[in-house]
């Protein structure tokens, strides 16, 4: 049929045959991101809740500067960013390179069991922390009665612990999806580089960060910016593990633009102009990683 | 090449397919909002009546699809609670309309207003189903923002004067009813008897006290036997607005302004919240989950709360006969404070996309409006308390209760409820709540009650718009 068609070189034809391919993902993009993207940067501009809303300009955009608990959560959010994101990847990148060893033994159910957590879904995961380390939870239970603790500890119930709770769990939950991450990346490089560097009587630690880590800089720039990009849009550990609390000490962005879009009086304008605050957060931090990150120029 | 005509075909149906989803949920988009009211609903039913009896036999043992005439569609969110009472609603009603049927989908209440602001926000009025549950304190705050989502029943024949006054203010707007009162939420408390008796306690000196007589008492069954009197859920200020509610005393000024910071009644609440907390009489727990094993499992000898509560109090079948019931404590020291206040509480509502309002008023009219026997059915299994008057005088409410020691709860209840303080919830309750409830976790961590009443005050403002 089109081998029949007049007029097309065979290039020409291959281009639009690869085209064609594209149409399905493009559709669905523009249908399902973009247009709802585009949609909510108008509604971005318009005050008012509900359906009683009316062009408002840039005064969405000021007010955010008003809001204390956005505030507060925009700190929360870099908070887990600063301390979390490093924690991760370092292990991630050291569970990487251990399982890359070809001598290792049963590597293929280690991987498994590293990468299982990111199986289990969200909220599943959130509330079984939250019972972990819950007044009565195992953790409490497991720690008086090896004499750490004198009496249960409320985790959930003070700023601090309550956020490194959901460190922890957040900790649990993607270090093995970064380190498949990695595994992929390290299976790119010759393993005759690394058998030349150990004839040249190179210890594992300078293998590890001569050869390892400068060849797994793209990589390691992907999941930098996956990564920065999933922790300032938190939602479930926020809404299920600590559900914000105490006192907002925990709440993150996304939360936050939850709460304010669906639990009280509906403000449209306003959130859109909070989801578009992140959208602009995650371009800037990812722009300067990428700068950072990329030396080949 | 047949491979790759395949493959074309195959993403062009894909494509189309694709496109012809986004047109047709494009398409009423646009049309839902400038119907409103319930003209759609009007329209539709005698077109669609004919056709429906015709088809009725034939699709009644295949179920009947969705959009049957006879079959209306409700969304509620507990199985053993509203649900089952819908359910035996619609079963009272099939006897005389047997062709009648209920479609009911379980929505939690939080999935309910996500799901509720999606479509109400995007004008997507199609999507509503013919009868929905709302809680009373999130009614105005639809009421206002959507108006045209319900539809006015106050002249479809449901003869509201038998409901109690004070719950039909959660369904009514400018003298219009807009809903069917449904449960009660009277303020019960809840205690363990024999555990107080080993206290030495007793429950009658629990009844018609203050908080201060409370803590007093619950310091010293704390001391003898270790359990707390009740607990809360961190997080959230439910506990400081039923005391307000129990005092009559508004968080709000008349005008619709937040009466927060200078307000001397709910400064006494954070007082007596702080107090209650630092000498342990109350527990709080983490989530909802933890808050109900605090009492059925042993933390606590007790729980105060609407009367809804008793189902996850009775689920502890094994400490059936040693409960009893009474009043809530009451402010000290405040002007018209009472041993009476009100937690959530629920109403029906027919939506403006129901497609045979006629019908669902009528099904209302018949059953929660109108048949003593429903609320006889599930009051003793459900603990569903009535607002509609008639219901009360039934035997079924002065029975006693065997896991209550043979107290006859339901009527104590029903007493409680009819002197509860009318109250005003406010467009803003859910606003308040939750930074009362920043400011209450603050306070007791040491934080000063009128700075923090302040910061609450801003923060409501704030999420006004002011």
């Amino acid at each position: 049929m089109n081998s029949k068609r007049s007029g097309m070189g065979l290039n020409a034809r291959r281009n639009f045959e690869g085209w064609l391919f594209l149409v399905p993902a493009v559709v669905l993009i523009v249908c399902m991101s973009l247009i709802p993207a585009v949609m909510a940067f108008v509604t971005s501009f318009t005050t008012g809740t509900g359906a009683n809303t009316q062009w408002g300009g840039l005064s969405n955009y000021m007010r955010i500067l008003k809001d204390k608990v956005f505030l507060q959560s925009i700190k929360n959010c870099f908070f887990y960013l600063i301390i979390q994101v490093p924690i991760m990847l370092v292990l991630a990148l050291i569970l990487a390179s251990m399982l890359n060893n070809p001598k290792l033994k049963c590597k293929g159910i280690l991987r498994t069991c590293i990468f299982l957590p990111c199986a289990t879904s969200l909220v599943a995961y959130a509330i079984i922390f939250r019972t972990l380390f819950a007044t009565d939870g195992l953790i409490n239970l497991v720690l008086t009665s090896i004499g750490i603790l004198n009496a249960p500890y409320n985790f959930l119930a003070h700023p601090l612990s309550a956020k490194i709770v959901i460190i922890i769990a957040l900790i649990w939950r993607w270090t093995g999806y970064n380190m498949v991450f990695y595994l992929s990346g390290l299976q790119n490089i010759d393993y005759s580089v690394y058998e030349a560097a150990r004839i040249d009587g190179a210890s594992p630690f300078q293998i590890f960060t001569k050869i390892t880590i400068p060849l797994l800089k793209p990589t390691i720039l992907l999941t930098a910016i996956m990564s920065t990009n999933g922790t300032l849009q938190l939602f479930d550990e926020s809404v299920n593990l600590t559900n914000g609390g105490p006192a907002n000490a925990s709440i993150t962005m996304s939360h936050y633009i939850y709460n304010q879009t669906f639990q009280g009086v509906p403000k449209f304008g306003y959130t859109s102009a909070m989801s578009f605050l992140i959208l602009f957060m995650v371009a800037v931090l990812a722009f300067i990683q990428m700068k950072v990150g990329d030396k080949r120029d | 090449m047949k491979k790759k005509i395949v493959s074309i075909l195959l993403s062009v149906t894909m494509a189309g397919m694709l496109l012809a989803g986004c047109g047709s949920s494009a398409a009423p988009q646009a049309q839902a909002p400038a119907e409103g009211g319930d003209a759609p609903a009007a329209e539709s039913a005698p077109a669609d009546a004919a056709e429906a009896d015709a088809a009725a036999d034939a699709a009644a043992d295949t179920g009947a699809a969705a959009g049957g005439d006879n079959t209306l569609t409700v969304w509620a969110w507990d199985q053993n609670f509203n649900i089952y009472s819908i359910n035996e609603a619609a079963k009272i009603y099939q006897r005389e309309n047997p062709d009648f049927k209920l479609e009911v989908e379980e929505v939690s209440w939080d999935d309910l207003q996500t799901k509720l602001g999606t479509i109400l926000g995007a004008g997507n009025y199609d999507q509503l189903p013919d009868i929905m549950l709302m809680q009373d304190f999130a009614f105005r705050k639809y009421a206002m923002q959507y108006p045209d989502m319900f539809t006015d029943i106050t002249n479809s024949g449901i003869d509201f004067s038998q409901f109690a006054a004070g719950k039909l203010s959660a369904s009514t707007v400018d003298g219009k009813n807009l809903g069917i009162p449904f449960d009660n939420g009277a303020e019960i408390a809840c205690y363990r008897s024999d555990l107080l008796e080993e206290a030495g306690y007793t429950v009658d000196d629990l009844t018609n006290i203050s908080w201060t007589d409370f803590n007093r008492i619950g310091e010293d069954v704390l001391k003898k036997t270790g359990y707390s009197l009740f607990s809360t859920q961190a997080g959230s200020a439910d506990i400081i607005m039923q005391m307000m509610q129990s005092a009559g005393a508004s968080i709000w000024n008349d005008d619709g302004t937040p009466n927060i910071a200078n307000n001397a009644t709910l400064k006494t609440c954070m007082e007596t919240y702080k107090m209650l907390f630092d000498s342990g009489v109350m527990a709080t727990a983490n989530s909802w989950d933890e808050y109900i094993a605090t009492f059925t499992s042993g933390k606590t000898l007790g729980t105060i709360n609407g009367c809804w509560i008793l189902a996850s109090v009775q689920s502890a079948e094994d400490q059936s006969g040693k409960w009893s019931m009474t009043n809530m404590p009451s402010l000290a020291g405040v002007n018209g404070a009472t041993n009476y206040s009100n937690q959530g509480g629920s109403s029906w509502f027919i939506t403006s996309n129901c497609k045979n309002v006629e019908l669902a008023s009528d099904f209302f009219a018949k059953t929660f409006a109108g048949s003593v026997e429903l609320y006889e059915t599930i009051l003793p299994t459900a603990g569903a308390l009535s607002t509609w008057t008639p219901a009360g005088d039934s035997d079924v409410y002065a029975q006693p209760s065997e896991f209550f020691g043979g107290q006859a709860i339901f009527k104590d209840i029903t007493d409680y409820a009819s002197k509860v303080p009318q109250w005003d919830m406010g467009v803003y309750y859910t606003e308040a709540n939750t930074a009362l409830a920043t400011a209450v976790t603050n306070v007791v961590n040491g934080g000063n009650i009128d700075e923090e009443l302040q910061t609450a005050e801003d923060t409501v403002n704030f999420d006004m718009g002011n």
